[in-house]
């Protein structure tokens, strides 16, 4: 089975890679280690708080615009914002908060500034700016979840009837839908904080220095040549695990008070059917600040010469991008359309014949903090003596790319009228000829979807990269979040830009190769 | 009573219908039959303040004298019951009913009402039940209660006996008019099925209003 093939190896890898953390002198050491409670406090900080501000915005949007036009017209700028790979996104952010950035160019001519101002804006010891950061990045995820959560028609219903019922819009989120909604917003918030726990990327352009986050310290340790050093990562990567199961066993246990608490009591039917005003504009900033933050890297990746209280270059030029370096931009290309292609077709295999039962393992690493997988996965091609070959980089990316292609796809075939398969088979077709020559192309659509995810997942992996590679393989992502540590911002926009663009022309392909494949087949339309 | 004038919908340039009249007196059932896709949905998310943006419509609704069509949904008064159920999930069978109560009702009133309501449609004892553990027609009795405690001035019916069994649906049918005809508000029944209009209730066809558009 492809699917074994992509996650056997990494359970005994798990534990060669965890096994150094058993012995108590390894906790010990982790306790007494310096960078430690700084580093767990920034972590701490950027993903709770992150993760709880992204959940209060998404909340809030919705409520305030939810049902209205503007409400169905964000999906499209949603569904561009998404395919902003995290490290773009931070480094775009870097370009608009940092001391020399382009906010402070914009309030400069207020305040008189000639030089930078003196602030801790980005890369800040509490880990703020990371916050900020995964704040809004998630926000925009929790908003897409629960964009499709309420295209859901029995959902969209309940709040017609209840405002039918005399209620306003705030009191039906708060008694009808909430209620309902929140159990199924678990997992994506598991996914939400499990990402923020662990995140590398981001952490490394916006994070603290000395210490840097705890996801950021496990990794040095982890690739440290020293057995002690390597011990304390595997230990920290467990407190990361910890840390999870811990939050999210405390929400799932308020949950349930809360649910006790509401059982019998009758509700009193005060209505406020008076809705909260329009003018709130909280969607504004909120996905304007995506597009303010590519257009930065835009901006920065034509620049000329550009001082500091200036607000825009003094020239453009396409300098950066003639003398720029595109062996990160191929080798991304041929590894995320061979791991994209790899696990749509192992996706297929497994839909079709595989035992679904077990799609939640598929899942895990999802809602898994990613470091102790990477780190189960490099001690796996250890010892298979494939780590630093392209094989390896592949097969590391696939665990990571594999749940999205599922996800993507389980609910178009699981729809699919299984009367047409019944019909092909009655015509002679063996299973896989009926398979080949009528499901999967009639499910162009969604395959080409998730082609296009599954290539946007692998072009952002960072750390599976890193791991596997042996820093031997450059892609956009892992060299841009190399260069941000430099001082050029216009090499550094280049590749954050391709790292933009590599997923959405993934997307734009996959909207229209369906469309012009079928251009004879109304029906497929 | 409720009454449409004038009402004409389009969609860009395609014309839903043009002119659209209707009266319907307290306590009556007003039957308005059509194919799937004959703008049935259109009229009644138009009726209760929900039409889609892409839509167009001018005309007006009055209702007890009251012009109601530029009211939003949680101030017109009028309730609605679709094909399926839509009781809250998370609230008990009591719950659901008294979410619709009005607040006047306070206190044990409120709870002995509710226990009265559930006797009187034949589910005493189920205010503590999880919707869930219901049967179809069960349910159906509740989502209609729960619609009528609200007090609206107008009720809107949209297929609501599709989803039930040919047997439940002839009882079911029967115990809707009868409770609605002790209600005395105007009531608006859309369906495709020429079976589900009351007895001697009056029955219009919405071709009548799209038959000069081509």
């Amino acid at each position: 089975m492809p699917v074994a093939l992509v996650i056997v190896p990494v359970l005994p890898g798990l534990y060669w890679a965890l096994s150094p953390a058993w012995g108590s002198q390894v906790w010990l050491a982790l306790w007494h280690e310096p960078q430690w409670p700084q580093a767990l406090q920034a972590t701490l900080t950027s993903a709770l708080l992150g993760s709880v501000l992204a959940a209060a915005s998404a909340a809030m949007l919705a409520m305030l615009i939810y049902p209205s036009a503007l409400w169905f017209r964000m999906q499209r700028h949603l569904a561009v914002l998404l395919s902003v790979p995290h490290a773009a996104f931070a480094v775009g952010l870097f370009f608009l908060l940092a001391p020399s950035g382009w906010l402070a160019r914009a309030l400069a001519p207020l305040f008189g500034w000639t030089s930078p101002p003196d602030w801790l804006s980005v890369q800040d010891p509490w880990g703020l700016s990371l916050t900020l950061a995964l704040a809004i990045k998630e926000s925009w995820f929790l908003l897409w979840i629960l964009m499709a959560l309420l295209g859901e028609q029995a959902v969209a219903r309940q709040m017609l009837v209840a405002r039918s019922l005399g209620y306003g819009r705030m009191q039906i989120w708060r008694a009808v839908l909430w209620p309902q909604l929140l159990p199924r917003l678990a997992w994506p918030m598991a996914a939400v904080l499990a990402y923020g726990l662990s995140v590398v990327d981001m952490a490394i352009v916006l994070g603290p220095g000395t210490p840097p986050t705890l996801a950021v310290l496990v990794w040095h340790w982890l690739t440290d040549a020293s057995p002690e050093q390597q011990a304390l990562g595997a230990a920290a990567s467990l407190v990361l695990l910890a840390l999870l199961v811990a939050v999210g066993g405390l929400a799932s246990l308020a949950w349930l008070v809360h649910r006790r608490q509401r059982q019998r009591r009758l509700p009193t039917g005060q209505r406020r059917p008076h809705n909260p005003p329009v003018w709130l504009k909280l969607h504004l900033p909120l996905l304007g600040i995506g597009y303010l933050v590519v257009a930065l890297l835009v901006l920065w990746s034509l620049a000329g010469p550009w001082f500091f209280p200036a607000l825009w270059p003094q020239a453009l030029t396409l300098e950066s991008w003639r003398s720029a370096n595109w062996q990160p931009f191929w080798t991304t290309l041929w590894l995320a359309t061979a791991a994209s292609m790899w696990c749509v077709a192992a996706t297929l295999v497994w839909l079709e014949w595989g035992p679904q039962r077990y799609n939640a393992v598929l899942y895990l690493p999802l809602i898994v903090p990613v470091l102790p997988l990477v780190a189960g996965q490099y001690a796996a091609l250890l010892k298979l003596q494939l780590d630093g070959q392209a094989v390896g980089v592949l097969w590391s990316h696939l665990l990571m790319v594999l749940p999205y292609t599922l996800l993507t796809l389980v609910g178009a075939y699981r729809s699919f009228d299984d009367r047409l398969m019944t019909s092909a088979r009655a015509l002679g077709q063996s299973r896989l000829s009926a398979c080949l020559r009528v499901k999967w192309p009639l499910l162009q659509r969604p395959i080409a979807t998730a082609l296009a995810v599954g290539f946007a997942v692998s072009v952002a992996q960072y750390l599976p990269t890193l791991f596997a590679g042996g820093g031997r393989f450059a892609t956009v992502t892992t060299e841009a979040v190399a260069l941000s540590a430099g001082g050029n911002r216009r090499v550094l926009a280049v590749q954050a830009l391709l790292q933009v663009v590599l997923p959405l022309v993934g997307f734009a392909l996959a909207a229209l190769w369906p469309r012009w494949n079928s251009r004879h087949r109304l029906g497929l339309r | 009573m409720l009454h449409i004038e004038h009402l004409t919908v389009h969609r860009g340039s395609q014309r839903l219908f043009e002119n659209l009249d209707l009266h319907i007196a307290p306590g009556e059932v007003l039957t308005l039959m059509g194919a799937s896709g004959s703008g049935k949905s259109t009229l009644l998310n138009w009726l209760i303040g929900a039409l889609d943006p892409a839509f167009n419509a001018s005309g007006t609704l009055w209702l007890n004298g009251q012009r109601r069509d530029a009211l939003p949904t949680e101030l017109r008064r009028i309730g609605i019951l679709f094909q399926d159920d839509l009781l809250f999930s998370h609230m008990s069978v009591g719950q659901n009913l008294a979410f619709a109560l009005p607040t006047d009702v306070r206190g044990a009133a409120r709870r002995a009402r509710i226990t009265q309501v559930l006797a009187d449609v034949g589910l005493a004892g189920f205010s503590e039940r999880d919707p869930a553990t219901l049967s179809g027609g069960q349910r159906a009795r509740v989502s209609l209660m729960r619609a009528l405690l609200a007090e609206p001035d107008a009720l809107l019916l949209d297929e609501p006996f599709s989803k039930l069994d040919a047997v439940l649906r002839g009882q079911f049918r029967a115990w809707v008019f009868e409770h609605l005809q002790r209600t005395g508000i105007p009531t608006l029944l859309v369906t495709h099925d020429p079976q589900d209009a009351p007895a001697g209730g009056k029955v219009m066809d919405i071709c009548q209003w799209q038959q000069m558009l081509s």
